[in-house]
């Protein structure tokens, strides 16, 4: 029904889409799976108008159509739920269904409205919502499936999901299935896009996966394995992607006892040992991120304690924890890990300016010879000395916002989402070099929603869901064999 | 990825400076060929002086610009608050109390606006604000009167050329070779430049921005108030309406220097070079007798045209 072939896109240097196609059929859900940034995202943008893309062809039943702006891939029959809702708080669930659609016109009442909507919402599960209400009223869930009403509003025959699941618990989860599934035997293609593993097996008829910026031929969901499909989505076999566990760990490195802070619902108790990698797994709002923000001093501590190698700890700010040698990488690096404007080697000695300098001077050697330090410890190649650091692949980037950590010599190393944007081939070597550091000594405690990377690397997991630690994980099966349905 | 190679991400870029001494060269041949006044030994040291007292200014404001702050609309008015009070202090207790307090009292409403831009979050606002306050406390102090000194080590300063060059411009090469060592050599210059390029990031690696924002917004005072006391020095006088509208060509030196608007990037040297070429500009255009509105919108133009061509070369090499 609808083919996309050849499409190539750039990003300044990047190659991030290098000939890919993409076919679904009319009531088919067809699987987009990938690593980030492998593509996904951009791909379904070129499909949604919002990106241009700058090669490649798009058919509709048989017939080439043009997409550069969101009007025309709206014209085509395309929808797109994106990651992020566009769903406005202030509007009632009735205009919140539909938005931006020009036919409706401006004098309807909105009792008529109502009325129209009704049927869209009821097809998504949502018939017991008043249509009138402001959308602020509802939950995430629920105003993600308003958003798949509206793709019905428009009457979409390709409607594109982009992670509808990502900030959702399990039972709400149930609901989206329903709803895609809804959508698709009413004739829709629908391109569902997804890290989730058993929503592809329940959900989707085929699979499509990209990988580099390279696209795979489809395959049937019911052939695959987990197992298979990872080592499709990864290039490799997984246990070549993660370094061996540690063999032996140190003493307690940090203990928290009965913590509370801002975005967690229930204390949190927990320790790491040096030379240990604790990974704190969990979607986002699971408050996973809070731990370590509140060991690097960026969230208060609520209630509770935290020893620091037996002793009391309490940052106050970001400055303390580097005092103490806790240090942070934040999820986000263009806004807060990397100097974009700035040399790599600027980047990398910015939280040790006082270890390169004497009596307030900088002085050339110091940095030089603190710079190459961490360049060899994080694999970073020194031909990128002479480049701002904004004008790095995502993996380098990351290696930059970690490495500059890596010169104080850190106790206690956190990290969020450690490999969020960066290609297979330098998240193996960031995972190695991680595991090295640990060897050396330090303590790691990251948090990850990716479940792979979660069972890969870390030594031991704390689960937490909703703001509450609920599991604690010692003995890892890797590389995970599990059946599809778990 | 690494296996890369670094070159297909490299792109050739000409340094910014580069533009504006080609400006500058240009300006020069121009009114040299055309203009017989121009290349006259008195003229030379009319734009010399000029573009010194508008240059150590200029030099203080792009400590603000490269901290990420933009600007302080608040230079000229802090000029003639200076300005009154050095004439004061200096009529009571003589010229050296006069320098140093002044420097005291400009370091001191540095500071202040330092630590407001870093409450309010608004550089703009704040130093618009502050400057109401200078241009007030000026009018105050001075009575509206002019004020008169009498010492000759003032006048000295204010007109002697030693070597053959004025004391403003030895003040404005000393200030350009000492803000370049700071911002290049310090620590504290590194933490400026790193702070301006990403506020969040600074923050993060745990830099002082609070302690960035006040040490720029205190370059800029101490180039104001060197600037006011030369010029009290020279003309022997002060009033609260000097400087009236002078904020714009410190802003035009800055940004025809090239320096990024957005902070983070740029050498105070740069702001040097701006001055140097408003001042050439503006002289060449009094001896060609352009009307005032003329060379107002000349000026204007250019600064318009120079923002343009550096957002378009910095877009390439993105």
């Amino acid at each position: 029904m609808f083919v996309m072939t050849d499409i190539v896109k750039r990003y300044g240097p990047t190659l991030v889409l290098d000939g890919v196609g993409l076919a679904v059929k009319a009531g088919e859900v067809m699987a987009l799976m990938g690593e980030n940034g492998a593509g996904k995202s951009t791909l379904v943008k070129i499909l949604a108008g919002i990106e241009p893309s700058d090669q490649g062809r798009i058919e509709i039943d048989g017939k080439p159509v043009t997409i550069r702006s969101p009007g025309q891939a709206r014209a085509a029959g395309v929808g797109y739920v994106a990651q992020e809702l566009s769903i406005i708080d202030s509007l009632s669930v009735a205009e919140n269904v539909f938005l931006g659609d020009s036919s409706i016109g401006i004098m309807r009442s909105a009792a008529r409205l109502a009325e129209m909507a009704r049927p869209y919402l009821a097809r998504v599960g949502l018939d017991y919502v008043d249509p009138l209400a402001l959308a602020e009223n509802y939950s995430v869930a629920e105003r993600q499936l308003i958003e798949i009403a509206r793709l019905l509003s428009r009457k979409a025959r390709i409607a594109i999901l982009d992670e509808p699941t990502a900030a959702l618990s399990e039972s709400e989860i149930v609901r989206v299935k329903a709803a895609v599934r809804a959508i698709a035997a009413d004739g829709c293609a629908v391109i569902y896009v997804t890290h989730r593993m058993p929503e592809v097996f329940e959900l989707t008829n085929r699979v499509t996966v990209l990988r580099n910026g390279k696209s795979f031929a489809p395959m049937e969901t019911a052939t695959l394995s987990i197992d298979t499909l990872i080592e499709a989505m990864l290039g490799r076999q997984l246990g070549k992607m993660f370094p061996p566990r540690a063999a032996k760990l140190g003493a307690e490195a940090v203990r928290l006892e009965s913590c509370m802070a801002p975005g967690l619902k229930a204390p949190v108790s927990l320790s790491v040992r040096s030379g240990e990698i604790l990974a704190l797994a969990g979607q986002v709002g699971s408050g996973a991120s809070t731990i370590l923000r509140l060991l690097a001093g960026v969230t208060p501590l609520g209630s509770g304690a935290i020893l620091l190698e037996g002793r009391a700890y309490a940052p106050k700010n970001v400055a303390d924890g580097i005092a103490s040698k806790v240090v942070y990488c934040s999820d986000d690096r263009k806004r807060d890990g990397i100097f974009a404007v700035r040399s790599v080697p600027e980047n990398l000695s910015a939280p040790a300016l006082s270890s390169i300098s004497r009596f307030q001077l900088l002085s050339g050697s110091l940095e030089k010879g603190h710079i190459r330090s961490i360049a060899a410890k994080f694999g970073l190649d020194e031909r990128y000395f002479s480049r701002l650091a904004g004008n790095l692949s995502g993996g380098n980037q990351q290696k930059v916002a970690l490495g500059k950590w890596i010169g104080l010599n850190p106790k206690l190393l956190l990290v969020e989402e450690p490999t969020r944007g960066v290609d297979v081939g330098a998240r193996a070597e960031i995972y190695k070099h991680l595991r090295e550091l640990a060897d050396d000594g330090l303590s790691i405690i990251f948090a990850s929603s990716d479940t792979q990377e979660v069972l890969g690397l870390a030594d031991r997991i704390a689960t937490f869901f909703h703001g509450s630690w609920c599991r604690w994980s010692t003995r890892i099966p890797r590389p995970p064999k599990a059946s599809p349905a778990t | 990825m690494t296996t890369k190679t670094p070159t297909a991400e490299r792109s050739i870029r000409i340094p910014r400076p580069v533009y504006s001494l080609a400006a500058i060269l240009a300006i020069v041949a121009v009114a040299g060929f055309t203009t017989p006044s121009f290349a006259t030994l008195d003229n030379l040291f009319v734009v010399i002086r000029a573009a010194s007292l508008t240059g150590i200014v200029a030099i203080g404001m792009s400590y603000i610009t490269i901290s990420g702050n933009l600007f302080a609309l608040s230079a000229s008015s802090l000029g003639a608050l200076v300005a009154v009070l050095f004439a004061l202090i200096t009529a009571q207790f003589g010229f050296a109390a006069g320098v140093v307090l002044t420097l005291l009292l400009a370091g001191v409403s540095g500071a202040a606006q330092g630590v407001a831009i870093s409450l309010i979050g608004n550089p703009i606002i704040t130093t618009l604000a502050f400057g109401t306050v200078f241009r007030g406390l000026a009018a105050l102090f001075s009575g509206n009167s002019i004020l008169r000194i009498e010492s000759d080590l003032a006048l000295w300063i204010g007109t002697a050329r030693p070597l053959g060059i004025p004391t403003q411009s030895w003040a404005f090469v000393v200030a350009a070779l000492l803000s370049w060592f700071v911002i290049r050599h310090l620590k504290l210059g590194r933490e400026i430049v790193l702070c301006g390029a990403n506020p969040q990031a600074a923050i993060a690696s745990g830099l002082r921005v609070g302690v960035v924002t006040s040490v720029a917004c205190i370059a800029l005072s101490t180039g104001v108030a060197i600037m006011a006391m030369l010029t009290v020095s020279q003309f022997s006088q002060a009033k609260a309406d000097l400087f009236m509208g002078y904020d714009f060509d410190y802003i035009a030196a800055v940004l025809v220097g090239g320096i990024a608007l957005r902070g983070g990037r740029g050498s105070p040297l740069q702001a040097a070079l701006g001055a140097i070429l408003i001042a050439l500009l503006q002289n060449f255009m009094l001896l060609n007798g352009f009307s005032a509105g003329l060379r107002m919108t000349i000026v204007g133009f250019l600064v318009v045209v120079s923002i343009s061509l550096f957002h378009v070369l910095q877009g390439k090499s993105r």
